[in-house]
């Protein structure tokens, strides 16, 4: 996923520089040349890079928190912080915010209040084995949150700041939340980025939580969406919580359905105040601007909100694995499987030659895994590799994933992986298996600067999770100099059966007889 | 290196469902020069006031106007249309292919023979290349080639690297030509279409599209229906070397080529790869009506699949993108569930009530077939009957009163303002240049277009929801778990079950 596609990104910083000294184009600068850094006082870092071809302009703004910054009993907080964050601010999404405060106010006392009870009384109701009646108390408290809930709703201007963005040509606009990093992003004519500068700094500064316990709703239906009822969803779930058993990695980003369903708005708001000032932000701006007016910009919006405490330090390391873990998940579906090692994230010296085996196992129609498993022995409709799941900012895992081509089982297509794996030790890779590697990884830099919002999404990430987006710019020299030796070495300390976790889907067919044609009165 | 939707990393915060009103864009104006001019002025003007005080509701902006370069278009002997635009900021290039064929010429017993032709066309060899010599090469050289079917045409792709530009289209252009269709090849991919088949209901939501589909068209109508293990099993190499000599001919391709190349010498180099290629006869898209009687009237289906969630469309067929009407009902589309957020359907069902994640409604039309105008949502079991009834209350509501004048302005301005995003490259704007030609519609078409959302009222909204949003012909369908469905459903009308066959 992310690790290797990032690297070619900004590695392309050189490439790119090399490429524009032919006399054809040699007026572009190197992207390296190009970016332009500004630290905000209250730490806020941006990153510009100039590109005039068209009025656009591609903005990510990215920050250092996500699923593994969440307390147990509390996963999908920073998903549903994210959601929140489109609900407006004092100004923005209101009628009028001082009346609405206060009811907002008793409106999560009184929710905050009820869930509690709930919870008690149904806890009851099951210790004593009765059906489950919520009290008199308990029912009046359900009527009082309705109301408020309602008077509440009569303040709300709907969506008014994502209307504002749409009405002024703004594409693209959305937010995702990962294990180590939020991000959110719009594209937008490029004279309407003081629009921009303002929505977003009034958020970072007096987010309003409003619509909270409908928006819960709105992301246990996502959870249902994606996790529920998607067999790589819940696939994936299951496999990468037996991987990671102390890390927060094994977490679901989305959450549990029950954590999901007890956030509160308390929590909310504090998780907010925890990790979403301007020093925990970076902001990549690409397109049509000038970089000092940008600043000056920033710098009067955002460069008035005060820091916030350094955010608290990640304490909980996954433990070695010691012996293979196997995990099956039964769903109405065909089958599949994926199959996990743990390894060093970015930064440690071996990542660059997984980076290498990711490539030479699975990239395009020649690749050792593709060419063996699907092409010639027909054991397997697709095979994929991953070497950074599920995040980067800790210890990861490389993933192979593959789906068996019928009559053919799982156990085949692993049997088989794994002797390709066994065939990295005994069959060194050849120079033209490594040259294709670098060739791709070049060509792939390149075309990534065909975006702005690529761009902005490679510099903000890897500002982000490494610390600068200069990171890379060595990655592709890094990952050049990986020897035939080097991957024999790593397939033999990580690709172990004792460092693996395997998930397999099975396919099972729900009880409920169906009926043939069958209708329905009503 | 990606392995689909599942990772953990990327949680979307909201669907953009159905994306924007799917009308085709095109912006004109100045030239580019005056242009990035007009724009420093006008960021430095902006940025001169104290931006800091705006109030982000009532900051106003000029226009970005703004003139795309345009395209040369050369037409070689035999019939072949090149546009051509130049564009030097990255070393590489793309080619881009439109074919006058497509899976509506798929005959009833061999549904799946397009697609698979499109595949082997790819991976079988050429007359000079073995397959494998032809992915080793792409691969060495980091170049990408595509070939695929649609249902009203076929494309092909190369991203290539400037240095690589020649050996690249002499590939390109021998598999477009004189494909092998490899028969090692030929197995493979009828295997991997015989698998898609059997986890084609693995998901709830490739059921409800499929059925959808059905739904509306009737399942042997080219927009409906599907590959069966019969109809896959049936197809011989035999068979796709004929679909490819009867309807890739150089008389019924587009070309487009954008990138860092120099125009004559392109041309040259098109001319060697394609000059000699004769000219064939090239079917025209000819996609059969659905009977009125059998689209007039409305249904309730469901498909009993155990899940979490009801997936529930709610729609009928509709215009074609010609029909005059057409830009009417795609911003009254945009109003009731199209432009997300901005939308009625997104505000009620998702942000006020909190019944779905995914919510909206699309139209998709063509100048070829009748569209399908639907309204959709995933929401859990106890809210699908709140969620229908939502769907009916707001189309009725677009038919019943004018939408309010700041919704119209709102949508015109979004329409208007995002405009320039449909041309910020040079292979976006040769494409649409493409598409057009193909479609057989003027180039100033999108012009026309803008003009006509520019001129809407609120009244023509009203009357095309009123001509095209009809409650007699609503087909509901919703893929969840079945005992309770046919219950939550009665309400709509005459319920019955659609069966699936097991298709492994």
């Amino acid at each position: 996923m992310i690790n290797m596609k990032r690297a070619r990104m900004v590695a392309c910083l050189i490439v790119v520089a090399a490429l524009t000294t032919a006399p054809s184009h040699a007026s572009s600068p190197s992207l390296a040349d190009r970016v332009i850094e500004h630290k905000l006082a209250n730490g806020m870092t941006v990153l510009m890079v100039e590109r005039h071809q068209a009025p656009i302009v591609s903005i990510n703004m990215t920050f250092g928190v996500g699923g593994v910054n969440e307390q147990v009993g509390q996963t999908g907080l920073a998903h549903l912080y994210e959601h929140m964050a489109f609900k407006g601010t004092r100004s923005v999404g209101t009628r009028d915010f001082e009346k609405e405060q206060a009811v907002l106010d008793e409106l999560t006392q009184v929710g905050t209040e009820l869930e509690q009870r709930e919870r008690e009384e149904s806890a009851r109701a099951q210790t004593e084995g009765k059906a489950s009646t919520f009290s008199p108390a308990l029912q009046q408290l359900q009527r009082r949150f309705k109301e408020l809930q309602d008077k509440a709703g009569e303040y709300v201007v709907g969506n008014e700041m994502a209307l504002l963005y749409q009405r002024h040509g703004g594409v693209g606009l959305n937010a995702s939340t990962g294990k180590d990093i939020t991000r959110y992003v719009i594209s937008l004519p490029a004279n309407r980025l003081p629009l921009w500068a303002s929505l977003e700094s009034d958020r970072m500064a007096h987010p309003v939580l409003r619509e909270f316990y409908k928006e819960r709703g709105v992301v246990m239906e996502e959870r249902r969406l994606r996790t529920d009822d998607s067999p790589n969803g819940l696939l994936y779930e299951t496999f990468t919580s037996t991987a990671f058993q102390a890390h927060q990695y094994g977490v679901p980003t989305i959450g549990w359905g029950s954590d999901i369903l007890s956030l509160t708005p308390a929590a909310t708001e504090a998780f907010f105040k925890t990790y979403y000032g301007p020093n925990n932000a970076t902001v990549a701006i690409v397109g049509d601007i000038n970089p000092k007016e940008v600043i000056a910009l920033i710098e009067g919006t955002f460069g008035k909100i005060p820091s916030a405490p350094p955010i608290p330090t990640l304490v909980t390391e996954e433990p070695p694995q010691r012996g293979e873990r196997r995990v099956e998940i039964e769903f109405d579906a065909e089958p599949a499987l994926a199959i996990g090692y743990h390894k060093p994230t970015i930064g440690h010296p071996d990542d660059f030659v997984f980076d290498v085996i990711d490539e030479v196992l699975t990239e395009g129609v020649t690749s050792r895994l593709y060419s063996s498993l699907v092409r010639d022995k027909r054991l397997a409709a697709s095979v994929l590799s991953d070497t950074n799941y599920p995040g980067v900012r800790a210890p990861n895992l490389f993933v192979i994933a593959a789906t068996p081509l019928a009559p053919h089982t799982t156990a085949e297509v692993e049997a088989a992986i794994y002797e390709e794996l066994e065939r990295l030790k005994t069959e060194p890779i050849s120079a033209k298996e490594f040259e294709r590697v670098l060739n791709g990884l070049d060509a792939d830099l390149v075309r990534s600067l065909r975006s702005n919002s690529g761009l902005a999404s490679q510099l903000a990430f890897y500002q982000t999770v490494a610390g600068s987006w200069r990171y890379v710019v060595n990655a592709r020299d890094r990952i050049a100099a990986v020897t035939p030796a080097d991957v024999q070495r790593v397939v033999t300390q990580y690709l172990t059966k004792a460092n693996r976790t395997v998930g397999v889907l099975v396919k099972k067919i729900p009880d409920k007889k169906m009926a043939a044609v069958r209708e329905v009165q009503p | 290196m990606t392995y689909g939707s599942h990772k953990g990393s990327g949680r979307r915060g909201w669907a953009m469902v159905e994306g924007e009103t799917g009308m085709r864009k095109k912006a004109q104006g100045i030239s580019l020069l005056t242009i990035l001019l007009l724009l420093v002025t006008q960021v430095t003007s902006g940025l001169a006031v104290d931006l800091a005080s705006k109030d982000p509701r009532t900051m106003r902006f000029p226009t970005v106007d703004f003139n795309p370069p345009d395209a040369d278009r050369v037409v070689l002997e035999n019939g072949m249309v090149v546009y051509l635009l130049e564009d030097h900021e990255l070393p590489l290039v793309t080619v881009n292919a439109t074919l006058r064929t497509g899976s509506w010429l798929d005959p009833a017993d061999k549904v799946g023979l397009a697609g698979m032709t499109g595949a082997v066309m790819r991976t079988g060899g050429s007359a000079q290349m073995s397959p494998e010599e032809v992915d080793e090469e792409l691969e060495q050289l980091a170049a990408t080639l595509s070939i695929s079917m649609g249902k009203e045409s076929g494309s092909a792709s190369l991203d290539v690297l400037k240095k690589d530009l020649k050996r690249g289209i002499q590939i390109f252009g021998d598999l477009l030509r004189k494909p092998a269709f490899e028969q090692s090849r030929v197995d493979l991919a009828r295997l991997q279409a015989l698998e898609g088949i059997r986890r084609r209901q693995d998901s709830p939501g490739s059921i409800v599209g499929r059925e959808f589909a059905k739904l509306l068209y009737g399942g042997r109508h080219p927009s409906a229906r599907e590959t069966t293990v019969h109809s896959i099993d049936s197809i011989t190499r035999e068979d796709l070397v004929a679909f490819h000599q009867h309807t890739v001919h150089p008389n019924g391709i587009i070309l487009g080529v954008t990138g860092d190349f120099e125009k004559t010498s392109m041309l040259a180099l098109l001319h060697e790869v394609f000059g000699d290629w004769a000219k064939g006869t090239v079917p025209d898209v000819t996609i059969p009506a659905v009977p009125e009687t059998d689209f007039k009237s409305s249904a309730v289906r469901f498909v009993n699949k155990d899940t979490s969630q009801t997936h529930l469309r709610v729609g009928h067929l509709t215009i074609k993108e010609t029909d005059p009407d057409y830009v009417a009902v795609a911003i009254a589309n945009d109003i009731l569930g199209g432009s997300s957020f901005r939308s009625r359907l997104f505000n009620d069902v998702r942000t006020k009530r909190g019944l779905a994640y995914s919510v909206g409604s699309g139209l998709r039309a063509s100048v070829y077939d009748q569209g399908v105008w639907l309204m959709r949502a995933e929401t859990k079991l106890s809210s699908t009957q709140e969620v229908v009834n939502r769907f009916v209350a707001n189309m009725e509501r677009m038919r019943n009163e004018p939408v309010t004048d700041l919704e119209l302005e709102e949508a015109k301005e979004a329409y208007v303002n995002s405009f320039v995003f449909s041309f910020t490259s040079a292979s976006s704007i040769v494409s649409r240049l493409m598409d057009l030609e193909y479609d057989g519609l003027p180039k100033d078409w999108l012009q026309q277009i803008r003009d006509k959302v520019v001129n809407l009222t609120k009244e023509d909204i009203q009357q095309a929801a009123r001509a095209h949003f009809n409650p007699d012909r609503l087909r509901i369908l919703a893929v969840g778990s079945g005992e309770a469905l046919s219950k939550v459903l009665a309400g709509f009308g005459d319920v019955k079950e659609i069966t699936l066959a097991p298709e492994s």
